[in-house]
């Protein structure tokens, strides 16, 4: 136990000095994007899997907290002229005020009403500030001619690490335990002591600042968009399918889902061009029916049958040696 | 310790228990038995504060729950075993145990209970760090009622626990619910296994279409013809 508890943290530290020094090591602006895309769904698919994976809520509107971290901390940032920090911060209070309001409401709803209602909440918000923001955002002139990608990148590591960091605190309280338990058994879980809907949203709450918190992270990063774009429901999909993919309810999965969904992507668009939208929803599909626990899953099976060959083995050598 | 008087209640348009009322003293085994439908369960679910009577009161120690959420209840005193036992499959063993002892009260001697429980089921200690889906029936249900007990319940509420387990292991479960109650906590069973159940109980209700109708000493009922007939099988 502790041999892999050194392993886990060493691996930690190796892959936060390969972030510090990424910019360091390539030039091209090309990767670090890339990488910047990464971390953004690290954080993204992350939040998301919060309520999704450790909770079991499937949330469809999680686009709707991402969308409005981005559109207030721009709002701030470039309109109002406050400075990016408080920008960042006020997004993402933003985003946790609109998760208290629709919280209570919506936890009435369970199971796959929960996620019908969501989508709805997700969708109303996509039209409404579709509506009252038809024009598209850019940065303004200074802000363009001093464009710089580091200090982006270096605020998407740091956003990604806060996330990640936050959800594997969270998950390992008692807090953790009570949300997995909602999780696997509601009405088991109440009647221990557990309170649901408190559980909920808790969950939905923290996962809703950091999705702000990470849209608004995206506003500062990009240069220019339309607003409603924020809240297109691809940022829900996009988290969910990741999360997925990598093993939904684990700290690694949304990270392995995040990496491998931006390169997988980025090699078949520029192959294929639109088909990867095709391959993903297939992929998904495949991973739901076969794999409902993602490539985390999926490790642990071929480590299991591994260990179990080499044991296999390990007898049959045993037994040969004490026969001859 | 627990009262239940005149409770009706249901599920939207259906009215499951009328007039409900039983109760159980203070260092008891009290068994309600009854065929399937009956309202065993709505009752424990009444009892439990999972689902709140349309009328009659609950009165632990003589204190009303009419307004007290289920995990209140759970801290003043009243754990539930439901049916199938409903462990969560996907933790492991420890972190099931853990979450019986949820509420406040409940954590500060959560060391000593998890001794306590490790104590009636050694077979829990050696699985602590097994996950709960991996466990064998009898050792799921030994699971569900060791985590109701990490609250350091008053009353135990046990919901079939026979429910999908063979005859031998049934016996097994049966002798360690009756070295919980020596051990002080009292205990409402409800049971289809009616021979079994009415062996264990000192006393006994039996309740038919949401209504109690008959009650008495275990061994009595067994000789209660209407009890034989309807659920033992006659002779």
């Amino acid at each position: 136990m502790t041999g892999k508890r050194i392993i886990t943290l060493v691996l930690i530290i190796a892959v936060l000095a390969l972030l510090a020094a990424l910019p360091a090591v390539v030039s091209r602006d090309s990767i670090i994007n890339m990488a910047v895309l990464v971390l953004l769904y690290v954080a993204l698919a992350s939040s998301w899997n919060i309520l999704g994976g450790y909770t079991g809520q499937t949330n469809l509107g999680h686009a709707a907290f991402f969308g409005l971290g981005g559109l207030t901390t721009r709002l701030l940032w470039l309109s109002a002229g406050w400075s990016l920090f408080p920008s960042l911060l006020a997004g993402a209070g933003a985003a946790t005020t609109l998760a208290l309001i629709i919280g209570t409401p919506a936890f009435k709803l369970k199971g796959v009403y929960f996620a019908i209602g969501t989508l709805a909440l997700g969708q109303v918000l996509n039209v409404t500030v579709g509506d009252m923001f038809p024009m598209i955002t850019s940065l303004p002139v200074q802000q363009l001619v001093s464009y710089q990608l580091l200090p982006r990148y270096y605020l998407f590591v740091g956003l990604a690490v806060l996330t990640v960091g936050t959800a594997y605190v969270l998950v390992n309280s008692r807090l953790g335990l009570g949300m997995m338990a909602v999780r696997e058994e509601e009405e088991a879980a109440e009647s221990l002591g557990v309170s649901a809907f408190r559980h909920k949203l808790l969950a939905l709450v923290v996962s809703a600042f950091l999705a702000g918190l990470t849209g608004g992270a995206f506003a500062f990063y990009h240069v220019g968009y339309y607003p409603q774009f924020l809240f297109s429901p691809v940022w829900t999909f996009d988290a969910l399918m990741m999360a997925y993919i990598g093993g939904t309810g684990t700290i690694i999965g949304p990270i392995i889902g995040a990496l491998f969904f931006v390169v997988a992507k980025e090699l078949l668009a520029l192959r294929l061009v639109e088909i990867h939208l095709t391959v993903f929803g297939t992929l998904f599909i495949l991973v739901v029916l076969f794999l409902p626990g993602g490539f985390v899953q999926a490790w642990a099976s071929i480590r299991r049958a591994l260990v179990r060959q080499l044991g296999a083995r390990g007898v049959r050598l045993a037994s040969r040696r004490q026969a001859s | 310790m627990l009262t239940v008087e005149e409770i009706d209640a249901g599920y939207k348009d259906l009215q499951a228990l009328w007039g409900i009322s039983l109760a159980v003293n203070e260092g008891e085994i009290v068994a309600l038995v009854g065929p399937n439908g009956a309202g065993k369960t709505t009752t424990l679910r009444v009892i439990s504060g999972l689902l709140k009577p349309s009328a009659g009161c609950v009165l632990l120690r003589g204190r009303s729950l009419a307004k007290e959420p289920a995990h209140r209840i759970v801290e003043l005193g009243i754990s539930q075993v439901p049916e199938g036992g409903r462990i969560f499959t996907g933790l492991t063993v420890l972190e099931n145990l853990e979450l019986g002892a949820f509420g406040s009260n409940a954590r500060k001697v959560k060391d000593q209970s998890l001794q306590w429980v490790f104590g009636i089921f050694s077979r829990l200690e050696e699985r602590q760090r097994q996950r709960a889906g991996t466990l064998s029936g009898g050792e799921r249900q030994m699971l569900a009622i060791g985590r109701a007990l990490m609250s350091k319940p008053g009353l135990l509420l046990l919901d079939e626990p026979s429910f999908g387990l063979a005859p031998l292991l049934v016996e097994q479960i049966f002798q360690m619910i009756t070295e919980i109650n020596r051990q002080g906590v009292t205990i409402l069973l409800v049971e289809q296994n009616v021979r079994a159940a009415l062996e264990l109980t000192q006393r006994a209700y039996v309740i038919e279409n949401g209504r109690i109708v008959g009650q008495g000493s275990g061994e009595a009922l067994l000789s209660f013809e209407s009890v034989r007939s309807a659920y033992l099988g006659s002779s």
